[in-house]
């Protein structure tokens, strides 16, 4: 008997679970956007995020007109899938005709870009580590290097090379976050009175640098530096959904 | 000796190249009347002084009917270009009339001038001979309300009668306006035997009604070539023509047409900048080219959209006679990035083929900097869409998001580089691998260089067999004393001469230790070992204490 129940639930849960994941598309579709911002929430909240339900996330947000939420989703879509295309095309919509502002990556940033982080620190420490013991292990056995030693020394040390720049691509890309409040002064001075040099606007983004009495300092899209207060910037790193700034923090 | 050479054949090249002479023609005018007479004017050009040509008249054979003669050659000095100009008349049958290439003789040089072609044609509107008279240019078709008709009176004169003016020009036609540049302004035709008055009319009401035009030309008689026999009067002339006017047809009429009639064109739009701020004003200027009613077009009114803000500015006035239109409009970009100006439209009813058509102004790609006001509305058309496109057409630059089913996420999206675990054990594992790698590199160096540990061994055993020594010698046992002392003096001596210390004998000592005394040596190892042997009291050798001492501390410093 509780076989049969046992099968029962798992007929329920698959025949719901396409229904759950369809709900969200169905009313981003009919133009329900907070009904689809509901689901997908709900369901990454359930299940963790993947880069398409970020995007799928930035989208709704966008089209409730929430840009600096939109750009964190998609930019924490692009960290877990850098070829997404719906986060892709957002961002390019939303540089486009959307009004924000992304730093232009350098070389490094886009060569980083086509792997990911991770995957470019793995295969650093890979070559890394295949360098090191190709060199060392035959050193330490005091015989001379075989053809085998050879051919990971090469492979092992030319990984490595061509690491470097994506790792440090992946550092710049990661010294970066997302302005979530409108109009937000750069100041000349890390203060609260400090002097208004310009401003950003929600949704662009900024590269980071160091921190300094509660105020982080950015570089803008077009090259110029100021102190921006820490709250007002998200990081695209390390977080999930975009942080609710509305909501008080708890004491 | 080879790049003398080169550098010789170098110069005898450019010695031996000479550039060919260039040499062009002009007749004026291209197309002649039959007896119309013409100028013919040859250039040429060349690398050398040219000077005056000798006999080019003689040169010349002209084709049978065609008169010409050398006129003479626009001379300058130690120019190396001259202009042979000669006169002529066309012949009175029409063709083609072939002048055969001929020799110009300068002092330099002989210059072969090719074939010249002259063309005779009737179509020319040249007479010889004849009246001056006036033709009324003036289409033949169904007019429209409001366009813009060119019409124009060509006063053609002859080589007896030339048209050198006009006035009084009267245009009586109800329900046309009609226009001209002023009295002054006439175009002389191109024979320079007659004239063009150009007028423009316009009519203002649809039906049937006559258009009657007069006005007076002043022409000269005689021959025009000599002045001393020439005398002027005034010619009237009048024309009278039914015309037939219709309204512009309300089928297939835009709803954004202007009242434009003709045939327009559009040129490039202009920008004031391409690159401006946000808010930041920028002039869009537009200019219509063509036939037609150009200044009773009105301009268009283009609203607003989510991204620009759009009023216009003023418009350029041009003469009529430009046949050009410029509007101008102020552009205030709302949003900031890579925007586009709207595409604008003129719809113009050609009055040819009585069907409206539309021209275009197409985007212009403008990139805005600067930040966006805190209120941004989405964008949901698009300005660069073409004509036709409806304009209800979402286009918000999104894809539509698919999520898979079941997939599991991560819980916080966190780099690897961020993992302490994963620097620990990384650092571990290196921090590991260099401890070893150092341990190995130090235990390998002493298997490969043993004399290091044997002497460090040595010197600890000699320190030991001296303490003993000069414990015995506290204790005042002398035998004791004599075989601590021998024991040190062996165990210093044997990783010096890379022996065992128990076979070493005073001999071998003293090869360690060649300054030492032999006879000390020999009595301590005496007193060390003679003792079995019944040896002598080794109590003297105590007394030679401090040089023993000294022969330890010679040896413990070799090692």
């Amino acid at each position: 008997m509780s076989r049969h129940l046992s099968l029962l639930a798992l007929w329920v849960l698959g025949a719901t679970a396409p229904l759950q994941a369809g709900v969200g598309e169905a009313a981003y579709e009919r133009g329900d956007f907070v009904g689809a911002l509901q689901t997908w929430r709900a369901q990454a909240e359930a299940d963790g995020v993947t880069a398409e339900l970020l995007s799928a996330i930035g989208n709704a947000e966008w089209k409730l007109g929430h840009k600096g939420r939109a750009m964190v989703c998609w930019e924490r879509a692009l960290l877990l899938s850098p070829r997404d295309p719906v986060a892709l095309a957002g961002i390019k919509h939303a540089l486009g005709a959307g009004g924000t502002d992304r730093p232009t990556q350098t070389w490094s940033e886009n060569y980083a870009a086509f792997l990911g982080a991770d995957l470019w620190l793995i295969l650093g420490a890979i070559g890394f580590w295949g360098t090191l013991l190709a060199v060392l292990v035959p050193k330490l056995r005091r015989q001379t290097m075989g053809d085998w030693t050879q051919r990971i020394l090469i492979t092992s040390a030319t990984l490595f090379a061509l690491s470097i720049p994506g790792l440090y691509g992946a550092y710049t890309l990661a010294s970066r976050a997302v302005v979530r409040r409108t109009d937000v002064p750069v100041k000349l001075t890390p203060t609260v009175l400090g002097e208004a040099l310009n401003g950003t606007a929600e949704g662009d983004v900024l590269r980071t640098g160091r921190k300094l009495n509660g105020h982080t300092y950015v570089t803008s899209a077009d090259g110029k530096g100021g102190w921006v207060k820490s709250t007002e910037l998200e990081p695209i790193w390390g977080g999930t959904l975009p942080v609710n700034l509305d909501q008080p923090r708890a004491p | 000796m080879r790049a003398a050479f080169a550098i010789l054949a170098c110069f005898i090249a450019a010695s031996l190249v000479r550039a060919e002479n260039h040499i062009t023609w002009e007749i004026t005018p291209p197309v002649c009347g039959p007896g119309q007479p013409f100028r013919l004017q040859v250039r040429i050009e060349s690398d050398d002084i040219l000077g005056g040509a000798n006999q080019v008249g003689r040169e010349i054979k002209p084709p049978r009917g065609m008169v010409l003669r050398y006129s003479g050659q626009v001379f300058r000095a130690n120019a190396t270009e001259a202009t042979l100009n000669f006169s002529g008349v066309a012949p009175e049958e029409e063709g083609n009339y072939v002048l055969p290439a001929f020799n110009a003789r300068f002092p330099s040089q002989v210059v072969l001038v090719p074939a010249i072609t002259l063309i005779v044609s009737n179509k020319t509107g040249y007479r010889k001979e004849g009246r001056a008279r006036a033709e009324l240019v003036l289409p033949e078709r169904t007019f429209y309300v409001g366009e813009k008709i060119a019409g124009g009176v060509v006063m053609r004169g002859s080589e007896q009668e030339t048209v050198t003016g006009s006035f009084g020009l009267e245009c009586e036609a109800e329900g046309f306006t009609f226009q001209t540049e002023g009295s002054s302004f006439t175009q002389p035709l191109q024979d320079g035997l007659g004239l063009m008055k150009p007028f423009d009319l316009t009519p203002i009401r649809a039906g049937q009604s006559e258009f009657s035009l007069s006005g007076i030309m002043l022409v000269n008689t005689g021959d025009r070539i000599s002045s001393l026999n020439i005398s002027g009067r005034d010619r009237p002339f009048n024309f009278r023509r039914k015309l037939t006017v219709e309204h512009v047809p309300e089928t297939g009429r835009p709803a954004d047409w202007g009242g434009s009639i003709g045939k327009l064109e559009v040129t490039p739009p202009d920008l004031s900048n391409r690159f401006p701020e946000v808010g930041e004003p920028i002039k869009l200027k537009l200019t219509l080219v063509g036939e037609g009613n150009l200044e009773r077009i009105i301009a268009p009114e283009i609203p607003g959209t989510d991204t620009w803000d759009i009023a216009l500015a003023s418009e350029l006035r041009q003469r009529r006679s430009e046949g050009r239109r410029t509007f101008i409009y102020t552009l205030v970009p709302r949003l900031p990035g890579d925007l586009k100006t709207p595409a604008i439209r003129f719809p113009t009813f050609n009055p040819d083929s009585k069907k409206f058509e539309t021209v275009e102004f197409v985007s212009v790609a403008v990139k805005v900097s600067g930040n966006a006001p805190a209120k941004v509305e989405l964008v949901t058309i698009d300005p660069s869409a073409k004509v036709g496109t409806p304009a209800a057409k979402m286009i918000t630059g999104l894809l539509t998001p698919t999520v898979a089913a079941g997939v599991k996420g991560v819980a916080k999206i966190e780099p690897l580089a961020a993992s302490q675990p994963f620097w620990l054990s990384n650092t571990g594992a290196l921090v590991a691998l260099l401890l070893a790698t150092a341990v190995i590199s130090i235990v390998g160096y002493f298997a490969a260089h043993p004399e290091f540990l044997i002497r460090r061994r040595a010197r600890g055993n000699l320190r030991r067999a001296r303490a003993a020594a000069q414990d015995a010698y506290r204790r005042q046992d002398y035998a004791a004393y004599a075989r601590a002392m021998t024991q040190g003096l062996r165990t210093g001596a044997a990783p010096l001469l890379k022996a065992e210390p128990l076979a070493l004998t005073q001999s071998d000592i003293l090869r360690a230790l060649p300054t030492a005394s032999p006879t000390l040596i020999e009595a301590i190892f005496l007193a060390a070992d003679g003792e079995k042997y019944g040896a002598k009291d080794p109590r003297q050798t105590i007394a030679e204490d401090a040089q023993l001492q000294a022969m330890l501390n010679t040896l413990e410093a070799q090692l």
